[in-house]
């Protein structure tokens, strides 16, 4: 387990996660405002920075420390804990160089998060992650729920693990840097590989999927349900067994992927009009029985209920101070590593446990809040 | 004969190694979210070695070939571009003698990782109970869709599947859309980054306990944690997630705006009460925009649809590249909604594409780290393997078979 000094901000936070997750001892250093996951809508109850949901979520299983750089004698705080580390994972800019910390403490590992500066919004019309989103027509889309950033956090936090074992190994620290607009360009791969080797761009293409020919959200009589034909053979003579459909029958050729690639929309408009005589239920389940890979939409209200969600332990009751007894997300990592994960901290609610840690007496702990430092 | 333990290879690694220098990685994966993963173990330096079969050919990326390269490229693109950086192997793990070969192979690696649908492995008795007593060591990494138990075990899954099951397909877009889909495989990269990081974690722990792990990586359950905030806010009573669409709580307004010219578009995110002042004045003050309720964001929310129309009647007459270029200039944040072409091709394009030498076609762009090392010590990406390229090589170096041993399965197990 190593103590991770976390600083990170949105772009960074679900790595930090993660991190706590696998079981690390991660603390968040704030301000005494809080961090700005802690300003994050929605809110259960009143909108307090211990109510987000974001904060709620992404700062699970950590401890909180605040500290002010400035007053008192913060600093020296500061540097005492960085001394009793393993990792700072941070976004930019830090209050202190990364030489500067590893002049204090030589085995650290400094991750540091680079967003710069760009909006979410502008991060992903630039890498052309926008391009990929939406209906032909009308504006591109965002993703939803900023799980952009989850590919920067999922970076972050891997290259910090990474660092981890290599330091043991050298016995020395090491830098990461993380850029969260290549994380986000790397995610354009598909469509790059398509372009260079083809020429072909790639567009949106609103409920229906683009890498696999048949493939996307569809209509039917009582909502959408989801279908992703594999590409070996056997996946579409399964469908059409159960399909029946004459006119895609007629023509062989369709057996093969790179085939109905060139006819995809005329094929998923057959399957649309097939499935809206039928329920979601029945479209899934017989889909399923014949090993096609089919599933219901969800909301993420949906899952709350998820029954293989709670079976695997992914969703935990637990008793949560704040909220009382409730079912909570313990996350992929902790579900896989068999672990549970409590609820976030309370702004400062380690501050006098940490201090004991670092090795504060009562007196000096006072002087601490009385300037101002914590 | 003494086959090498992963412990001695391990230890007393010099201090320009790449990360996983000596880590030895069986992969049994195919498509692509357990192929990536590997991808990036084979980029931190570990020696991946892929189990093929000329019987079951990896079908990823089925239909895109470079146009007169079809003699030379024998394998898809895609396939080029997530098995680069990898050794392959071919065994016939259904042949008498196949899996017992396997296993001979995982007795000496450090980490198996596989994407099969749940149950498979365990049928051909690779699974984690078969090689764990014979590797107490190893790492067994599965990425089924809904893991190896729970009552949808047995489901199968891909990308567009989890796209719209986890709910990512309505949290985007607007209030009232059909599901939106992202055109990419978006739901295999975040689960094979999510496996990745799991494996390392476990490396890292091997180091003191000494002991492996069995890490049943749902690729449902890898997708629901980055949405897990959300998941947080329904269980909490947060009340229902909206479709946002382009806006923000705090970013206002934010939009994806429509530029002179066939599907441009221009994203602008106005996170300051200065950069709207810069704004206005770029629009050359209009009335519509001037009144004292914009002046905070909280105003300018509700208010959103009409500063969205000024903007529009603004950017819709004018190229993306020109409104892009006045906006930076007055500091406020705006990015011309780039295609792939613009992606690849322009001066300002993407970073994390790198060209790497490709003998059958010459070369090609495949996707780097977005992240560096200080230590520099990662090594350089190289072309993926031909179908069974290093098959005697690997029987070699990981397990010391001499030719004649070779020679005796060539024919029923190693195709």
């Amino acid at each position: 387990m190593a103590r991770i000094i976390d600083m990170a901000g949105l772009a960074g936070a679900y790595g930090a996660r993660l991190l706590a997750e696998a079981g690390h001892d991660v603390i968040r250093v704030e301000s005494r405002a809080g961090d700005e996951l802690r300003r994050m809508g929605p809110f259960a109850g009143d909108p307090n920075p211990e109510h987000g949901a974001y904060h709620q979520y992404l700062n699970a299983g950590k401890r909180s420390l605040t500290l002010d750089f400035a007053a008192g004698d913060g600093q020296r705080a500061y540097i005492k804990l960085v001394a009793s580390a393993d990792v700072v994972y941070a976004s930019t800019p830090l209050p202190f160089a990364p030489e500067v910390l590893q002049r204090i403490n030589p085995r650290l590992v400094v991750t540091l998060v680079e967003d710069n500066g760009d909006p979410e919004l502008c991060l992903s019309a630039r890498s052309g992650m926008l391009s990929l989103v939406g209906r032909p027509g009308r504006p591109p889309m965002m993703l939803g729920g900023h799980v952009v950033y989850s590919i920067s956090g999922l970076y972050a936090g891997t290259a910090t693990l990474l660092a981890l074992f290599r330091a043991r190994h050298t016995g020395k620290g090491e830098r990461v840097d993380v850029s969260v607009r290549q994380c986000v360009e790397s995610m354009m791969e598909q469509a790059m590989i398509e372009y260079t080797f083809t020429g072909k761009g790639t567009e949106r293409r609103g409920s229906r999927g683009t890498i696999t020919a048949t493939s996307g959200a569809l209509p039917c009589k009582d909502g959408y349900w989801l279908l992703s034909l594999i590409h070996a053979d056997s996946g579409w003579k399964t469908l059409m067994d159960w399909m029946q459909d004459p006119v895609l029958l007629a023509d062989p050729s369709l057996a093969k992927e790179e085939n109905r690639h060139k006819q995809r929309d005329f094929i998923m408009d057959r399957i649309e009009a097939w499935a809206g005589q039928y329920t979601r239920v029945e479209m899934v389940t017989g889909a399923q029985e014949r090993h096609i890979p089919a599933s219901s939409i969800s909301t993420p209200a949906d899952l709350v209920e998820d029954p293989q969600l709670i079976a695997r332990g992914f969703l935990k009751e637990i008793n949560h101070p704040e909220f009382g007894h409730i079912r909570w997300p313990v996350g992929p990592v902790a579900t896989v590593r068999g672990a549970s994960l409590g609820p976030p901290p309370r702004l400062g609610e380690h501050n006098g446990q940490l201090l004991t840690e670092l090795g504060y007496g009562p007196a000096e702990q006072e002087a601490l809040v009385g300037s101002g430092a914590v | 004969m003494i086959e090498p333990s992963a412990t001695n290879r391990s230890q007393g690694a010099d201090s320009n190694a790449a990360p996983l220098a000596g880590v030895r990685v069986l992969d049994f994966t195919h498509v692509l979210a357990g192929p990536f993963c590997t991808r990036l173990l084979a980029d931190f330096g570990a020696d991946v070695v892929r189990v093929e079969s000329s019987l079951r050919p990896d079908r990823l990326g089925a239909g895109t070939w470079k146009p007169g390269f079809e003699d030379k490229q024998d394998r898809p693109a895609a396939y080029m571009s997530s098995n680069r950086s990898k050794r392959s192997l071919t065994i016939n793990l259904k042949a008498k003698g196949g899996a017992e070969l396997a296993t001979r192979l995982a007795r000496v690696a450090d980490v198996v990782v596989e994407n099969f649908s749940a149950g498979v492995m365990a049928r051909l008795r690779l699974d984690y109970a078969n090689l764990s007593p014979v590797n107490p060591r190893i790492i067994f990494a599965s990425m089924a869709g809904y893991g190896q138990e729970g009552p949808r075990r047995d489901w199968v899954s891909m990308n567009v599947n989890l796209q719209g099951s986890i709910g990512l397909m309505m949290v985007t877009g607007a209030e009232g859309d059909p599901p939106i889909a992202v055109g990419n495989s978006w739901c295999d990269y975040v689960g094979g980054l999510t496996t990745c990081f799991a494996i390392i974690q476990a490396l890292l722990d091997r180091e003191t306990t000494g002991v492996g792990a069995n890490l049943d990586v749902a690729q449902f359950e890898a997708n629901a944690g980055p949405l897990g905030a959300l998941l947080t806010g329904s269980l909490l009573g947060a009340g229902l997630s909206s479709r946002m669409e382009n806006r923000s709580l705090t970013a206002v307004p934010q939009g994806c705006y429509p530029c002179a010219g066939d599907d441009d578009w221009l994203a602008i995110s106005v996170e300051t009460d200065r950069q709207w002042q810069e704004l206005v004045g770029v629009l050359g003050n209009p009335p519509a925009l001037l009144g004292e309720r914009f002046t905070t964001p909280l105003g300018r929310i509700t208010g959103h649809d009409e500063i969205d129309a000024a903007l529009t009647t603004w950017t819709q007459a004018r190229p993306a590249a020109e409104v892009e270029r006045t906006l930076k200039a007055a500091h406020v944040p705006a990015e011309r909604v780039r295609k792939i072409e613009q992606v690849v091709d322009e001066p300002d394009g993407a970073r994390v594409f790198h060209p790497m030498p490709e003998p059958r076609i010459g070369g090609m762009l495949v996707t780097g780290l977005p992240f560096a090392l200080a230590a520099d010590a990662m090594p350089s990406p190289y072309a993926a393997p031909r179908l069974g390229q290093h098959t005697d090589d690997v029987l070699r170096e990981w397990l010391g078979l001499s030719d004649g041993e070779i020679e005796e399965q060539r024919a029923e197990v190693l195709v």
